[in-house]
């Protein structure tokens, strides 16, 4: 490996990574701006692999692997992200998604949700403690979510257990 | 005609350090400049043939075949050279015309056109492993993005977004200085060569151990040394798969079970983003 090869394929390395970043600031779709970055890293491989060959280890080529690694998942996660995107708008054109605010309508001004109530939600057990060959638990009771309010609680005078017999 | 001889008449092994500066700024000149122009203009009638007529398509056969007869003058005569710069063409000329095609389905052909000639120029220099999971990688990659290509634009009419781009006339310019000032920094006086690291020690943890129990490990062994040793063991040239799959499992075998993880989170992530939620479940 002289310096003058090492010197050419460094240069034809730059030449994809220009290539890649132009693709990347001029394409509108989502996929070839994907595409673009995948060329990008190739041509940071490139120069890995061309340093690796130049001082004579194994240093660059590991290097390759792990950005192969960050690529194959970088592919995944961005193409999963391209059909979410696709499925609530149905275009690639990356400028549909320059705003990704609310929404800028005045007429339909988007207000902000106001929590009106505060439900604490407690799941009412089947009743402990009672024998079932006295006192049977019916077929027909459920063990549901109740509501429980403020003023209900553990000091209510009802008891649970009568609670459930009744229903 | 001068300029090239210079060029010829550099050699190829290793020299004295400033000798060999001296010799890199001496061997880059102007008249290299003659095949990308030549080619430049080639692409350019060649696009322009596609379109408009067949004049224009023989102009830029002619100048694509000067371009590609005087490159070959700069390149030092030998076979394998030969065939390491014409994957570097191919290579490029694909990177173009990802960068120019209109339909998607070209562009990602282009596309497919660099990443192989990339894996090719890897396989020359002696990385077989790496070319060959680059093709492996990128192939897979390439057919499921065609998929989705495919799958994404099912109309034969264009898209106004492939066609309109975001400002080329500004990009490209960049991207010229970007490469003018990547490829200066390159061929600056000084750049090249670098410090080489100390050959005389094993740079790797991942030289054979000394006894091994058994007697296939010592038999192994053995052969690892009289190969090494009828060499010169001091620079170990990178050329062996097995050296690359010692040093990975051995050096970097943190990065290795790391690499792992990330692979196999961004697995469930993408199957976590990409499943449809139909709003019954969860």
């Amino acid at each position: 490996m002289t310096d003058t090869m090492t010197v050419n394929l460094l240069i034809f390395a730059a030449v994809l990574f220009t290539a890649g970043f132009v693709g990347f600031l001029t394409r509108r779709s989502l996929i070839l701006m994907f595409l673009s970055l995948e060329m990008m890293l190739a041509g940071a491989s490139m120069n890995f692999i061309v340093f690796s060959s130049y001082f004579g280890n194994y240093q660059g080529q590991v290097f390759v692997i792990m950005v192969l690694t960050v690529a194959a998942c970088e592919a995944s996660i961005a193409l999963a992200f391209v059909t979410l995107l696709y499925r609530s708008k149905p275009t690639l054109d990356v400028r549909a998604w320059s705003q990704l605010t609310e929404s800028l309508d005045e007429e339909q001004p988007e207000q902000p949700e106001t929590i009106e109530e505060v439900h604490l939600e407690f799941p009412t057990l089947t009743p402990a403690g009672l024998d079932p060959l006295v006192q049977p638990v019916p077929s027909e009771f459920k063990a549901d979510v109740g509501v429980a309010k403020p003023t209900q609680g553990i000091m209510d005078k009802e008891s649970p257990a009568k609670e459930a017999t009744h229903v | 005609m001068q300029a090239i001889g210079s060029y010829l008449s550099i050699p190829f092994a290793q020299s004295d350090p400033i000798e060999t500066v001296s010799q890199l700024s001496g061997s880059w000149n102007l008249s290299m400049l003659i095949p990308i122009l030549l080619g430049a203009a080639g692409y350019l009638l060649l696009q322009h043939g596609i379109v408009k007529g067949k004049q224009y398509l023989f102009m830029g056969v002619i100048a694509a075949v000067a371009s590609v007869i005087s490159a070959s003058l700069f390149i030092p005569p030998a076979f394998e050279n030969y065939i390491l710069f014409l994957f570097c063409a191919l290579a490029t000329g694909g990177a173009f015309g990802f960068l120019t095609a209109r339909d998607p389905v070209y562009a990602a052909l282009g596309f497919a056109t660099a990443v192989l000639s990339i894996s090719g120029v890897m396989f020359m220099q002696s990385a077989m492993f790496v070319a060959a999971a680059n093709m492996i990688v990128y192939a897979g990659a390439i057919i499921i993005i065609f998929l989705f290509v495919l799958m994404f634009a099912q109309q034969t009419n264009l898209r106004t977004y492939d066609v309109k781009l975001t400002y080329p006339v500004v990009a490209a310019p960049i991207g010229v200085i970007m490469l003018g000032t990547l490829v200066y920094c390159l061929t600056a006086e000084g750049a090249f060569p670098l410090s080489r690291p100390d050959a005389t020690r094993a740079y790797s943890e991942a030289s054979p151990p000394e006894n091994l129990m058994t007697d296939e490990g010592n038999a192994a062994v053995k052969k690892l040394k009289t190969i090494e040793h009828t060499g010169s063991y001091k620079s170990v040239s990178p050329s062996t798969t097995s050296g690359l799959g010692r040093s990975l499992y051995t050096d970097y075998l943190l990065a290795v079970a790391l690499a792992g993880t990330i692979l196999t989170v961004a697995a469930v992530g993408a199957i976590a983003l990409a499943t449809k939620t139909t709003g019954e479940d969860v």
